[in-house]
């Protein structure tokens, strides 16, 4: 098997008496979607941040292309080629959506033309010509994730790791998300997605994980892994599991 | 706001510019000239805070230690070297911008009134410090009594005028070069920066910038500036001391200036100081001897009224109102 893009190994983060993740391991593949679930508190954002370089991890390794980047800071990783999205996005005021991705590009080069025609183009890819040109902050709230997405496109990653993108969305701005995420992927863009609305994780994944107090309990296919009698366990509680069995 | 202005803002601008250019021209006497100096020079101060507070959206309440220490560096150069304030000015400003560096490197983590406190901290620590030091390692900095610069008659090299003419030219050169130093920010990698920190910092970190290496670029360049600021105001009152030069007042003065006519904008800072400074200097002086720090009532007044009515600072209505004049667009 060739080298995973990402490899998680033996993550941990302690926050005082909470152990948010416990020696956890996953990897991403390259050109691949993989899905991180797990109930609420389950540590997936934590992780998240671990990779980021938003929080280090007390344990273990961060090894992306090879390369450990455990330890680097938030703008070292997003230049090694990490992009990621928030569970709240908040566009940068008094810029156009425009210029918001614009400072994305920044990152990447200093030529200001190409910059501008490289967020011309990821306006192009989000179908957002209409709103380019309107001050960041009066986007809906769709499209404010749309733009945050097409903030870190602009830094041209290799992974991205996205943070609930369709939380909140209506049924047909989640088609159009799932959609568009598809659409990052055939670029060449290899996704981590954390998501709770089970049929976007189901549609989009071709492999999901499953986070639970801070241990991975299930890695597979998405089919698979709904079914695992460990994850519903943890979704739904011994009970369930022992009455539908 | 350069780059978004409509061509009756522009037109504006230039009218303003012109007028500015041309005002000495009409009005000769004195006083007046050295009340519009003022005005231009807080202008100056003014659009210095806002190059980095502005555009960061931190408010600091210690650039007047920039002012000050730039203005000491340039007087005691020119007392006990013989060098011209015009190069002194320059060391006065690096001085500062040094200076910026090493008291933003630990504050620039904090947010918010952290942040606030930090700086009026430093600042009033120096100020304090200034005041209670006649002599540090030989260098005379006479303590409160502060340092008045020795007269040596009309001499470009010294930096001194029998006329204030020259020193309103000197301070609106200095206010055009600000001013095109802020265009130009904003419109380069450096003001999208600022603005993407303002508006999130974690998420402009994960666009790859680094918040507080852009913070104290911009942050030792307002100080630089701040500093030349401060040689000319010990030069245009060949006098400088420690309360004037370095004091809270000088800090409250430029922040709530840009904070009034629009922070994070080229033209606001200049804006909030066309409509401040007049306002205190008529107060000072019909009222000054039986009311003292009125002004600071009408500041206080004025600052509740716009944060009430127009949270973005005067300079927004005022932008939506010309562009509704010429039918255009407002961003």
């Amino acid at each position: 098997m060739t080298q995973p893009l990402l490899k998680v190994d033996r993550i941990s983060k302690r926050f005082g008496g909470n152990q948010a993740v416990k020696e956890t391991s996953f990897h991403v593949n390259k050109g691949e979607i993989l899905g991180l679930i797990g109930p609420n508190g389950a540590g997936k954002t934590t992780a998240f941040n671990m990779i980021a370089g938003y929080l280090e991890s007390d344990t273990g390794d961060v090894v992306f292309e090879g390369v450990s980047i455990k330890g680097r800071k938030p703008w070292d990783i997003c230049k090694a080629g990490i992009g990621r999205t928030f569970q709240l996005s908040k566009p940068f005021g008094d810029l156009s959506v425009r210029e918001n991705i614009m400072v994305g590009g920044f990152a990447r080069s200093a030529d200001r033309k190409r910059i501008a025609s490289r967020a011309d183009e990821v306006v192009d890819f989000l179908d957002m010509k209409d709103v380019a040109e309107m001050d960041a902050l009066d986007l809906t709230a769709f499209d404010r994730r749309k733009l945050e997405l097409g903030r870190a496109l602009a830094t041209e990653p290799k992974l991205l790791l996205m943070d609930e993108v369709v939380a909140g969305a209506t049924p047909s701005e989640a088609t159009e998300m799932v959609e568009l995420v598809k659409k990052i992927r055939d670029t060449g863009v290899s996704i981590l997605i954390v998501e709770h609305v089970m049929h976007v994780i189901m549609n989009l994944s071709d492999r999901v994980i499953v986070l639970d107090f801070g241990n991975l309990i299930a890695d597979g296919n998405p089919h698979e892994v709904v079914n695992d009698p460990d994850v519903m366990k943890a979704y739904f509680g011994e009970k369930y599991v022992q009455q539908s069995a | 706001m350069f780059g978004s202005a409509t061509t009756l803002e522009r037109a504006l601008i230039l009218i303003v510019a012109a007028f500015l250019v041309f005002l000495p021209s009409i009005v000769r006497d004195p006083y007046h000239i050295h009340t519009a100096t003022m005005i231009v020079y807080f202008s100056f101060m003014a659009a210095s805070w806002n190059f980095v507070c502005g555009y960061v959206g931190q408010l600091s309440l210690g650039h007047s230690v920039f002012s000050g220490v730039a203005g000491y560096v340039t007087v005691l150069m020119f007392t006990q070297m013989g060098l011209s304030p015009w190069i002194g000015m320059l060391f006065g400003g690096f001085f500062a911008a040094v200076l910026s560096l090493a008291i933003g490197f630990p504050t620039f983590r904090l947010k918010g009134p952290y942040f606030t406190l930090t700086t009026i901290a430093f600042a009033e620590i120096m100020r304090i410090w200034f005041e209670n030091t006649d002599n540090f390692i030989g260098i005379p900095l006479k303590g409160s009594e502060g340092l008045v610069v020795p007269l040596v008659g009309d001499s470009f090299w010294a930096f001194q005028f029998n006329e204030k003419l020259p020193y309103y030219y000197i301070a609106l050169a200095l206010l055009a070069i600000i001013v095109i130093a802020t265009a130009i920010m904003e419109r380069s990698k450096l003001g999208y920066y600022l603005k993407a920190i303002r508006g999130d910092r974690d998420g402009a970190e994960a666009l790859g910038i680094n918040p507080t290496k852009y913070s104290l670029i911009a942050l030792s360049i307002s100080a630089f500036f701040t500093g030349i600021g401060g040689a000319f105001f010990a030069q245009f009152f060949r006098y400088i001391n420690p309360e004037r030069n370095m004091g809270i007042d000088l800090s409250i003065d430029m922040a709530i200036m840009s904070i009034i006519g629009g922070q994070g904008t080229v033209l606001g800072p200049i804006l909030g100081s066309f409509i401040l400074h007049p306002i205190a200097e008529v107060a000072r002086t019909s009222l000054g001897g039986s009311f003292l720090g009125l002004h600071l009532v009408i500041y206080g007044a004025v600052l509740a009224l716009t944060v009430l009515y127009f949270p973005q600072g005067i300079i927004v209505p005022l932008r939506k109102l010309l562009a509704r004049i010429s039918g255009g667009d407002v961003k």
